[in-house]
């Protein structure tokens, strides 16, 4: 007999284990192929000694547009010139901060240099301008979607930036703004960050959606000519 | 003229339509009523029309344009290996996320530099040959991208022509000189530097300070600028004797002489079409290519703009012997060969001579004109208009017309009372008012007989340009040195023994003067790209003797002479404010009236000598130019590949003739006339020999409708050999043939047909919408003035209720026999803002309803009016500017493969196609139907509208299946078939560098093999639109980034973006347009100029009927015939067999039609009917005749009536 009767149960095991794999495969590409993925925790090496956001933003207390300063006015969160940092890092300033690693940073004012620092958050080239300054004038913080930067020694790539994540917070908004007399704490990310905990906890300092709605003159916008042109 | 263009009239068997029949290209139609509909039509095979075309035009590309070259399997197979190979190794590294960079600013940062924010500089562009626009330009961190016009400058006024446009691509080009080069004699050229320059120019020049210039002399490129006039005087001052040459071979010669003549002294002509109520032009573009080419079409718009019944409208009249855009615009175009023009402006003047006794004593010394082609009903015709608008008139001639006809249109113009109301003048002083033919003749005498030692050619290229009679290039063999700068390379500096490279006009400190006086900065945008460079201020500061020279210095110096009296801070802040505003105040000449001296102009005209007219033997050529002006932009691929206006040719000019000229003379691409069209492709061109002046030159002929038989057209500008991977090898070099002494017409040419064929390709056919004659409406001044302003409420035939009001021009179209037909396209989002379903409307998040779609602002649309639109072509180099659209090149247009987002359509009318009656252009770009047919086909959401209104296309979804575009009624998108934005351009032969097979065209070459665009063309990107790659598709966005702009810079101040006030920001192509005839903003905004335009009589929808719903509103063209020349057609609405559409069209307008058509078919309508119907009828090959197509209207009407009509 060439074809055994345990045969029969081949098209049953295929489909069976064909079905599975599908399954496998498909489940291990959502997660797998998505920039939850391959985005989430990118942390290049800056140039020179980096620049760590924990202790000049965190402890130091920097105000975020000390160096991030035209935030407000631009689409493009500008990166500080040389100057900025040699502002405090002059040879005749802050002396007690020698042991500090900056000499790279004198190097380059002197030599009237640029800095290469490397990218960190790097949208698709077919999405156009992330307005950074709509963002901020409408109430959502840097924490929303840079994480806790003020933790961070060396700055990492926190949440996925991929379009369905930015489609949730523009269906849901309301989750990730700060009410219109919060606007002076947009950039203290600690505060922010205990905010968003309490009011998930709590639920006191909820936000009015309709009021911010209103505020906010339109939903933010969902369809595709907001950020691919 | 008005056009009933109804479908639905289509197929009905008509006495015009058997004549059609029976018509052959050859010969004409009969019975083409004056007063009657007219056929529009863009080519003689659409013409002809013959079956094969419809084969042909039904595609969406041309047959074979979507496959692979022939023959090229193998080389496909073998790329692919190669491909495939390579690919291994190159996706690799690919698999890593990239390495992206943030480069800081160094330790000093402007202050108004901010990053993603551009910032606008006023700056100036001069004019080539004088004159200038002022502009805008933006500049994304320190990099010019864009240019705008300046609205603060008299001539600009906020618009721009092409070659500003175009000026970004010049800076960025990667064939500009970069360093100089020494050639020399032994060793060939060496790359040198600008030190080796100025050490060797010291002693060199110093030479000549003992002879006082003589055995120097300068060749200087036209242009206009009270800085460089400076220059002048210091350069002459060091070398007296010295000859200097302000060149411009296409200078405007005879002007320069007929006002000599007439006023005793060159004189600019300062036009004022707004107030022209009628306009004669002979032989001149008034709209385009001049330097007051902008304020004449503003000027012209205005004049021609009507909004209501009744508005006054200007009337143009425009003989001519090339097809121009003014000639486009005219309401009556007379074609008459150049050399025949003098004897109409002899015979006109002759016949305002019987009125006006001055104008009589003109023109009494030459025998009444005679001859078949000067038309006197024409003629008398123009007389009486001009002599009944006295005062408001306006005759202008060109460049081709003798001096004695430039000083004799001076002369009418004053003794009809023009002067001063339409025409006024300013004194051309220094080297605008020399003759540049006739000093470089002087010159080229000089050096041939060996006179000239040196010669310093700045920024002009005499070798190329200069018509080969004169023997430039022969001469300048006996120069010893010659010195050139120039900013691109070319013939010139690639023959000379130090080529320097000059700075672009957007890098370099400067100033321009324009026509009608203005004096403006030139300010750099970016540091010169290849750094040392010098302007051409500072060369000419350095060859006399300044050491160090620098440009801001020079122009502050002679600006400071100019402002005499201001010193200190006073020039400080009048300096300031005049390079903050682009002009400098109060230089603005409002120009004066020199009075004509008659004798001199009755002198010039007795001498004139006015030739037969043009016979086989005796051709005429006429020199034309156009987007490449000399030749000086033909490295700039945006206006090679902008279609010639009369022709739609890119890149090439063949020699240009009517039809029957083409015929007779044996070079038509067709063998047979009656056969226009007998293959899948349109047959290539036919090679001619062109002789003139006994000089042969072998071109392809090209057929262009509505030139004068016996007239050839050469365009100047192509053929160029050495300037650069554009333009070398690209069309034919017409200077071998020009006669010198700066004329545009040669009689006495021959013409035959050459050996074999050559492919041109001209755009025309591309992208028909095919059997949709209504995209193209025009009405006569006087049915506009009857019906404009009505609204006609229109019966749904089906149920008999009011459905929709049709206004003037939605009654010309389909709309109005069209049952309703709403359901098409319809658009499950589009809750209709005229019926919102309260109770059916989805909820949002929180629960509240989501108002009908499009009921809340801003939304977004745009109208069109071709009334005054001109055709320029302006808004497509404009739109590819901002939206990184990339050029194709010649083979792929040939494909119907072009990029460009707006397209302009030029049709003839007319049922005669050697004498089309007039030409209609009409600007088509995506119209954004709110039912959008492309939207519901696409398999990928990648087209999908957003509730602005905008149909929206993104380009990371795009699988590339150009189901789309297929779907798309109005063939507006454009698909990337290769790498056209991303891989190195050549128009000459295939780049095949880089891999080693024979490749046909090198866009087959692999993307990871091919060439990329060189670093310095990215610069020109614009960073706010995504630069697209193969495989995908791309149309209009109304310039969505620009709408983001400005909803951000309201976000930020908390205002409403549904409150953004009209004109806060313009789309890329309205803010170019010099004839204003683009309107774009908030339709729900009553104030808006788009909402006033969309409300207007005029305003209709394209192909609306099938309920596409567009955004984009064309306003139909209002002509303004005179009726002693054609009867005006005032009774638009009569339509044929309608009777069985019930009263599909109820024209109760009052006159004796009663209550529409269904009763009371009077007999007096009869021949209005036959005439009205006179329409394209479907030839079916089979039968061989004339057959009435049942249409689905008359089908659904059939259905509808029980079959009882």
């Amino acid at each position: 007999m060439l074809f055994g009767k345990w045969m029969n149960a081949l098209p049953t095991l295929g489909a069976v284990g064909g079905g599975m794999t599908t399954m496998v495969v498909v489940a291990g590409g959502w997660y797998y192929l998505t920039p939850d993925f391959f985005e989430v925790g990118y942390m290049p090496t800056q140039p020179g000694a980096g620049f760590n956001h924990q202790l000049h933003a965190g402890e130091l207390g920097v105000d975020c547009r000390y160096c991030h300063y035209h935030i407000e006015e631009s689409p493009e969160a500008n990166i500080p010139h040389v100057g900025v940092c040699y502002g405090c890092h002059a040879e005749t300033r802050l002396q007690n901060y020698q042991y500090h690693d900056v000499a790279w940073v004198r190097e380059a004012y002197a030599e009237d240099a640029s800095i290469p620092w490397r990218r960190v958050h790097k949208l698709p080239d077919y999405v156009r301008n992330f307005p950074h300054h709509v963002h901020i004038k409408a109430g959502v913080s840097c924490y929303s979607c840079h994480g806790q930067i003020m933790g961070q020694v060396v700055v990492a790539q926190e949440h996925s930036l991929g379009m369905g994540w930015c489609l949730d917070c523009h269906r849901n908004p309301t989750e990730h703004l700060l009410g219109e007399e919060d606007h002076d704490k947009l950039y203290d990310l600690t505060w922010v960050e205990e905010h968003f905990k309490e009011r998930d906890r709590s639920g006191v300092g909820q936000i009015d959606a309709e009021a911010v709605l209103d505020a906010l003159h339109k939903a933010p916008p969902q369809n595709g000519t907001a950020c691919h042109h | 003229m008005a056009q009933d263009q109804c479908p639905s009239t289509k197929g009905h068997k008509t006495p015009n339509a058997e004549a059609r029949e029976l018509a052959t290209v050859a010969g004409r139609v009969s019975g083409t009523g004056a007063s009657g509909p007219m056929k529009a039509w863009r080519s003689p095979e659409e013409f002809a029309d013959a079956p094969e075309f419809r084969d042909w035009v039904e595609r969406e590309f041309p047959a074979g344009a979507s496959e692979l070259e022939h023959n090229t399997r193998r080389d496909f197979v073998k790329l692919m290996g190669a491909s495939l190979a390579l690919a291994g190794a190159a996706t690799i590294p690919g698999c890593r996320r990239p390495d992206h960079k943030i480069m800081s600013y160094s330790s000093e940062v402007p202050e108004e530099v901010i990053p993603g924010t551009p910032l606008f500089f006023a700056t100036s562009f001069p004019l080539p040959g004088g004159g200038a626009e002022g502009l805008v330009v933006e500049t994304h961190t320190g990099r010019p991208t864009k240019v705008e016009g300046n609205p603060l400058h008299p001539i600009s006024q906020g618009a721009s022509s092409a070659w500003a446009q175009a000026s970004v691509l010049g800076l960025y080009d990667p064939d500009r000189l970069k360093f100089p080069v020494f050639n020399n004699p032994a060793r060939g050229r060496l790359d040198a530097t600008w030190d080796d320059f100025r050490a060797w120019q010291g002693e060199h020049f110093a030479k000549f300070d003992a002879t006082r210039g003589s055995g120097l002399a300068f060749v200087v490129d036209r242009v206009s600028s009270p800085t460089r006039d400076a220059m002048k005087a210091r350069v002459m001052e060091r070398w007296p004797d010295a000859m200097w040459v302000s060149w411009d071979p296409v200078a405007d010669e005879t002007g320069l002489e007929g006002a000599r003549a007439a006023f005793g002294q060159p004189q600019a002509e300062l036009l004022s079409l707004d107030k022209a109520k009628v306009l004669l032009t002979l032989d001149r573009d008034v709209v385009q290519h001049e330097p007051g080419a902008l304020v004449n079409a503003r000027g012209m718009s205005a004049a021609r703009r009507v909004m209501h019944s009744g508005d006054a409208m200007s009337r143009v009249y425009s003989v001519e012997s090339t097809v121009t855009l003014t000639g486009g615009m005219a309401d009556h175009r007379l074609a008459l060969a150049s050399s025949r023009i003098p004897a109409f402006a002899v015979a006109l003047a002759q016949k305002l001579g019987e009125s006006v006794p001055a104008i009589a004593a003109m023109a009494r010394d030459l025998a009444a004109p005679t001859g078949e082609d000067i038309d006197a009903e024409f003629v008398e015709a123009v007389a009486e208009d001009l002599l009944a608008h006295r005062g408001e008139g306006l005759i202008v001639a060109g460049r081709t017309q003798p001096g004695a006809v430039r000083a004799l249109v001076h002369g009418l113009n004053e003794a009809l009372g023009n002067t001063g109301t339409t025409v006024s003048y300013r004194p051309l002083t220094g080297d605008a008012a020399e003759s540049p033919a006739a000093w470089m003749r002087t010159l080229t005498r000089s050096m041939a007989a060996g006179a000239i030692d040196t010669l310093v050619v700045v920024g002009a290229n005499p070798v190329y340009d200069t018509p080969n009679e004169i023997g430039f290039e022969a001469a300048m063999a006996q120069v010893n040195t010659t010195v050139t700068l120039s900013v691109a390379m070319n013939e010139t500096e690639a023959l000379s023994t130090w080529s320097l490279n000059g700075q672009h006009p957007l890098e370099s400190w400067g100033d321009t003067e324009a026509n009608d006086g203005t004096i403006a900065p030139i300010q750099p945008m970016i540091a010169p790209i290849y750094d040392p460079a010098m302007s051409e201020v500072e060369f000419l500061a350095l060859l006399a003797g300044e050491e160090n020279p620098d440009g801001y210095e020079l122009v502050r110096a002679e600006w400071s002479r100019r402002l005499n009296g201001l010193s200190g801070d006073s020039f400080e802040t009048a300096w300031r404010r005049a390079l903050h505003n682009g002009v400098l105040p109060g230089t603005t000449d409002p120009g004066d009236q020199p009075s004509v001296n008659a004798a001199a102009v009755t002198r010039a005209v007795a001498s004139l000598r006015v030739p037969a007219a043009p016979s086989e033997g005796d051709l005429e050529v006429v020199f034309t130019t156009g987007q490449l002006r000399d030749g000086r932009y033909a490295n700039l691929s945006w206006l090679q590949e902008l279609p010639h206006d009369a022709t739609r040719v890119v890149w090439d000019n063949p020699v240009l003739m009517s039809p029957k000229t083409a015929r007779d003379l044996g070079v038509w691409a067709y063998d047979d006339p009656n056969d226009v069209y007998t293959g899948r492709q349109i047959p290539k061109a036919r090679m001619a020999v062109v002789s003139v002046n006994g000089t042969p030159m072998e071109l392809p002929a090209w057929v262009c409708p509505g030139m004068p038989d016996g007239t050839l057209a050469l365009e100047l500008g192509y053929g160029r050999t050495k300037a650069g991977a554009i333009a070398d090898g690209v069309g034919f070099d017409v200077t071998r043939v020009r006669p010198g002494g700066g004329v545009f017409v040669a009689r006495g040419a021959t013409c035959e047909r050459g050996r074999g064929r050559y492919q041109i390709v001209s755009t025309q056919n591309h992208w028909s919408l095919e059997g949709r004659e209504t995209i193209i409406r025009e009405a006569d001044k006087p049915a506009w003035d009857k019906y404009g302003d009505e609204l006609k409420v229109k019966p749904d035939p089906i149920y008999g209720e009011p459905v929709i009001s049709l206004n003037f021009a939605e009654r010309l179209g389909e709309l109005s026999h069209t049952p309703e037909n709403r359901s098409i396209y319809d658009n499950p989002y589009n809750n209709s803002p005229d019926a919102p379903d309260a109770e059916n409307l989805t909820k949002d998040h929180l629960g509240r309803p989501i108002p009908p779609q499009f009921s809340r602002g801003p939304q977004w649309g745009m109208t069109i009016d071709m009334s005054t639109c001109t055709g320029c072509g302006v808004c497509t180099i404009a739109c590819q500017a901002e939206n990184n659209i990339p050029v194709v090149g010649k083979r792929e247009v040939a494909k119907g493969r072009e990029m460009h987002w707006i397209r302009v359509d030029r049709y003839f009318l007319g049922d005669d196609l050697d004498h089309p009656e007039g030409l209609a252009y009409q600007p088509i770009a995506c119209v954004h139907c709110e039912n959008a047919p492309c939207e519901v086909v696409c398999p990928v959401n990648a087209t999908v509208h957003d509730d602005e209104g905008l149909n929206a296309m993104v380009y990371n979804r795009c699988i590339g299946t150009r189901y789309c575009s297929n779907n798309c009624p109005y063939k507006v998108r454009r698909f990337n078939f290769f790498d056209y934005s991303q891989a190195k351009f050549k128009a000459g032969s295939p780049l095949t560098e880089a891999v080693g097979v024979e490749i046909p065209n090198e866009n087959f070459i692999p993307p990871r093999l091919r060439k990329k665009l060189d670093e310095i063309q990215k610069m020109k990107m614009n960073p706010d639109v995504t630069v697209r790659g193969r495989g995908v598709m791309e149309k209009c966005t109304y310039c969505v980034q620009r709408i983001n702009r400005a909803r951000y810079e309201l976000k930020l101040q908390d205002i409403s973006p549904a409150d953004m006030p009209d004109g806060f920001f313009q789309a890329a192509c309205q803010q170019a347009c010099p004839s204003q005839s683009i309107a774009f903003g908030n339709i729900l905004d009553e104030t808006s100029k788009v909402a006033e335009a969309r409300k207007n009589g005029r305003s209709f929808g394209l192909l609306n009927y099938i309920n596409t719903r567009p955004r984009t509103n064309h306003l139909l063209r209002v002509r303004n015939p005179n009726p002693k020349l054609r009867k005006p057609y005032d009774e638009p609405f009569h339509h044929g067999k309608h009777d069985d559409h019930g009263d599909g069209h109820g024209s109760d307008h009052g006159h004796d039609h009663g209550d529409g058509h269904s009763s009371d078919h009077g007999s007096d309508h009869g021949e209005a009917h036959s005439a009205a119907t006179k329409r394209r009828t479907l030839k079916l090959p089979v039968l061989g005749e004339v057959a009435t197509v049942p249409t689905a209207q008359d089908l659904l009407m059939k259905q509808a009536t029980g079959g009882l009509a």
